[in-house]
């Protein structure tokens, strides 16, 4: 009997150990949450540019030429890759338009992801399903290898195929439903890749040569087959496949803009002698 | 000689390569793409884990091999490219041993996210090791003629080729005499760096070099004796290695006796690497050790010397750092297999094993995934997929699995369907798309778009030929289809009647334009075939259809006869008609018809006629896109022409995943 009151004296007692273990435990418990939950919770995402495009236009290059300042010799990729970036002394990100040169901020520079996608016809997926549930994306950049887009080529006709496909995501995503609706615009930079090679377009010609070509995969994929997931398990639902105005003859990036989707086309190299990347540069500040 | 070596991530940047002679980047994004991406050699291995390049297939293109490994945890690649017409024996051990010292040295930062910036100066553990390699397979080569070419002048050089003897040898020698030599030597040898000694005999001029070296032998010996007094340092004459020595003795004489054993035990072994292990472990840190028997030699053998005058001190730092690195690499290894040893430990290991597989982040292991991925062959065998393609499928999402971490409240057998989904993903996802109206649209005018179907008997060939006809009809194209059937009873009128039908339709909706074309029976079916194809040039004609007769796929005799029908018709392409409801068998069907046409020319796609009769069972889609690598172009889901469809693949996993 007694041990037990002793037991229950010592328990009760305001003996100064129990005293400093309860103390540390108040502090230090506050302390561990706010360590474990806010490691967890990760800090706010960077703006994020996704590179697309088929195999070999050079989304690798592209982005160690980014993040480096020289590009690096690359391989086939199988997995998508984000790296951190930070913008080039000279340009600043349309954020900090109306800041003041002097401002301490602007000094450092403006980062963002770039994520780089494979652009294997099996692993497609992953530029996919970084597109509908994106995460802070502020713009797409398609690459096009302007050396194999001459007409009656089987790389203009991949690379429109592709090009087709992702603008047919966005506009689906703009038409929607509700929810969509809420979500921002994706702006989409068609980067004409190697402009250096002797074989390449020029600019305003990739523009009308994918225009024209993907015409040609529209015309065709409103002839083609439907899908085996279609009218067999529910017959009536509508697939709305058309790219840009219905209707309309030829295919325009034009037409995009009224699904809030902006299409530019802007030159440059990632290889040869010196890359030539200061309008896509251009193009990536003013979306952050 | 090696042509190039590079290290890759999978995501396509090259943290380093060394290239010796130029080669085409074409050779590893085409390794890549077979072999990683498509998976054409075995499933599932792009992301094999653990395995030595020995056991990867080496890879051939354009004159070239290349061997290669990878680290699944960091996603690197390593690759060794050769011509193909050597054989380099060490290239397996070299691509294995950098990849260890790869990840050893950069591995911190391989692991930091958003970059690819990795700093590496790696050339010369690279070299290091090359030398290394190359040494050991020469001395391997040349060990049977060396060994008898020493026992005749066994007492002249029987100090330089120590590394060469057999462990017995040491007995010959007085005791007394040299004791402390066997020391020093097998100090010097124990450490894998290419010693001189190991590399001189490697040509029969360096057997000239030791009948001279003969009283130059007889004379470190001498030398090596006086190292016990060291008075007989001042008359080698040279004072700064005297000095050095001198310097370092004390140490030398303590460790020394305990590397006797440890050292002589491993002599025997021809690898070098191996016995380092313990060697390193016993004498981290001892430079001096190694370097005076180096400084010994310079004395003695003034021939050779030059070989170890610079570049010796050097190299051995780095090699004790890749020794050491290779070491604690085959030590973990033992490590993991003796650790699961002990009652205590693996009770603990249970039970926090139990609660990750709960809340999750357990790493996977072999036998965590044994029962979950016999469920998931089972239920892949439920859905009419092939034994051979589950069971290979399997493995392969299992390799993929293994040391894998799961994530925060996901189970084992959530973290095996998503692998399994989206392995069966890319297997069935084509490489590039293939638009049939595109690929008419973009040659006609010019010539014919020829499409042959072929098939086993009673598939379906002449059903979805006609329905592919109407789709084609319905796009406003002239098609000719041709019987080449010329062997079935009535097949010919099966396919007239096809074509009334067609007539009829296309008349009535006033689009397209079909004939029939056929010489009746008993005649070749190639030739038909090709006369066909000029008469639809001739006419005009945007697409040539042309129906063969069934064939079982076992019979070489008829399928024999397919080479000569694709040389003589030239499809543009070539659909093999499998219908859903067939199982196993689907497999060989496959992969015989899509060998059939001999070199050079495959099956283009398949039909796969039928899946409205199968329900959620649609397998064979699986095992044929998984024997072959052909992808599905049609799904057949009816009775009527226009029951043809291009196949999904979200529906096709959809139907494969559903659990019933």
């Amino acid at each position: 009997m007694s041990t037990i009151q002793d037991w229950a004296h010592a328990l009760m007692n305001p003996s100064p150990v129990g005293l400093i273990i309860a103390i540390l435990i108040a502090l230090t418990i506050p302390i561990f949450l706010h360590t474990v939950v806010f490691k967890a919770s990760g800090l706010t995402t960077l703006p994020s540019i996704l590179l697309l495009s088929p195999s070999g236009s050079g989304k690798t290059s592209l982005l160690t030429l980014f993040e480096r300042g020289t590009p690096a010799s690359t391989h086939t990729s199988q997995t998508p890759l984000a790296v951190e970036c930070s913008l080039p002394v000279g340009t600043t990100a349309s954020s900090d338009k109306y800041r003041s040169t002097h401002d301490p901020t602007s000094l450092t520079h403006k980062k963002f992801l770039l994520i780089d996608t494979p652009g294997h016809g099996k692993l497609r997926h992953h530029a996919q399903s970084s597109i509908t549930n994106p995460q802070n994306l502020k713009g797409l950049i398609f690459l096009v290898d302007s050396a194999t887009l001459s007409a009656g080529d089987e790389g203009l006709r991949q690379t429109a195929d592709y090009l087709h496909n992702i603008l047919l995501m966005l506009q689906k995503r703009s038409t929607g439903s509700k929810a969509a609706k809420a979500l921002k615009d994706i702006p989409v930079l068609i980067a004409a890749n190697k402009m250096d090679l002797f074989t390449a377009l020029p600019a305003a010609l990739v523009k009308s040569s994918l225009e024209a070509e993907i015409t040609k995969v529209r015309e065709a994929r409103s002839k083609g087959l439907l899908d085996s997931g279609i009218g067999m398990e529910d017959e009536g639902e509508e697939n709305d496949d058309w790219l840009g105005e219905m209707g309309s003859k030829e295919f325009r990036f034009k037409q995009m803009e009224e699904f809030d989707v902006s299409v530019e086309v802007l030159g440059g190299n990632v290889c040869g002698e010196e890359p030539k990347v200061d309008r896509w540069w251009q193009w990536i500040a003013e979306r952050l | 000689m090696l042509d190039s070596f590079e290290i890759l991530t999978t995501s396509g940047v090259v943290l380093w390569s060394k290239t010796y002679a130029p080669t085409s980047p074409s050779i590893i994004n085409s390794l890549i793409t077979s072999v990683f991406i498509e998976e054409r050699t075995l499933p599932g291995a792009g992301v094999a884990d653990d395995i030595s390049a020995a056991n990867n297939p080496p890879y051939k293109y354009d004159q070239h091999t290349c061997k290669w490994t990878t680290v699944k945890e960091l996603g690197l690649i390593f690759v060794a490219v050769y011509r193909s017409l050597l054989h380099l024996s060490w290239i397996d051990k070299l691509v294995d041993n950098i990849k260890i010292i790869f990840v050893e040295l950069y591995g911190d930062q391989l692991r930091k996210p958003h970059t690819t910036i990795v700093k590496c100066a790696f050339d010369d553990y690279f070299d290091q090791q090359i030398r290394q390699l190359e040494k050991t397979a020469l001395n391997r080569d040349t060990k049977v003629a060396e060994s008898t070419a020493l026992r005749a002048e066994a007492p002249a050089s029987v100090t330089q080729d120590f590394g060469n003897e057999p462990p017995p040898l040491p007995g010959i020698l007085s005791r007394g005499a040299s004791k402390n030599n066997y020391k020093d030597l097998t100090s010097n040898e124990s450490t894998p760096i290419a010693t001189p000694d190991t590399s001189r005999p490697s040509t029969p001029a360096s057997h000239l070099l030791t009948g001279k070296g003969g009283p130059g032998g007889k004379g470190s010996r001498r030398a090596r004796k006086a190292a016990n007094t060291p008075t007989a340092y001042a008359s080698s004459g040279d004072e700064l290695q005297s000095k050095r020595d001198k310097a370092s003795k004390p140490a030398v004489a303590k460790k020394g006796r305990k590397w006797d054993a440890d050292g002589l035990a491993d002599e025997d072994s021809d690898t070098p690497l191996d016995y380092s292990a313990p060697a390193n472990g016993a004498t981290s840190g001892e430079d001096e050790i190694k370097e005076r028997p180096g400084a010994m030699k310079e004395i003695d053998q003034s021939s050779w010397g030059w070989k170890n005058e610079k570049g010796e001190f050097f190299l051995k730092d780095l090699d004790d750092q890749v020794d050491s690195i290779l070491a604690s690499a085959t030590a973990k290894k033992t490590d993991t297999v003796t650790s699961s040893t002990g009652i205590v430990g693996s009770s603990i290991s249970a039970i926090g094993g139990y609660f990750r597989s709960i809340v999750g982040g357990k790493t996977l292991t072999k036998e965590d995934l044994e029962k979950p991925m016999k469920a998931m062959e089972d239920h892949l065998l439920r859905k009419n997929v092939a034994r051979e393609a589950a069971i290979r499928l399997c493995e392969g999402v299992e390799r993929e699995l293994i040391g894998v971490k799961t994530e925060n409240f996901e189970s084992i057998q959530t973290r095996i369907e998503s692998a399994m989904e989206s392995s069966l993903q890319k297997m069935l996802t084509p490489t590039s798309s293939h638009d049939l109206v595109l690929e008419i649209n973009a040659i006609k005018k010019q010539r014919p778009y020829v499409i042959s179907i072929v098939g086993v008997n009673g598939v379906g060939k002449s059903t979805n030929l006609s329905k592919i006809c109407f789709f084609l009809l319905q796009r406003n194209f002239k098609v000719l289809v041709v019987a080449c059937d010329t062997f079935r009873s009535g097949a010919v009128e099966q396919l007239a009647v096809h074509v009334r039908n067609l007539k009829e339709l296309t008349a009535r909706e006033g689009t397209g334009k079909v004939e029939l074309y056929q010489k009746g029976y008993g005649k070749d079916a190639a030739n038909v075939a090709k006369d066909a194809v000029t008469f639809g040039a001739q006419e005009g004609y945007d697409v040539v259809l042309i129906d063969t007769a069934g064939r079982r796929h076992n019979d070489q005799r008829l399928m024999s006869s397919l080479e000569k029908f694709a040389n003589f018709a030239k499809p543009d392409k070539i659909l093999m008609v499998g219908e859903a409801l067939v199982g196993t068998d689907s497999v060989a069907q496959a992969r015989n018809f899509n060998a059939a046409f001999g070199n050079g020319r495959s099956l283009d796609g398949f039909i796969i006629s039928k899946c409205d009769t199968v329900g959620d069972m649609v397998g064979t889609l699986v095992s044929m896109v998984h024997a072959t690598n052909v992808p599905v172009l049609f799904v057949g889901t009816g009775q009527h022409y226009n029951d043809l469809r291009g196949l999904s693949v979200q529906w096709a996993l959809k139907k494969l995943m559903s659990s019933n």
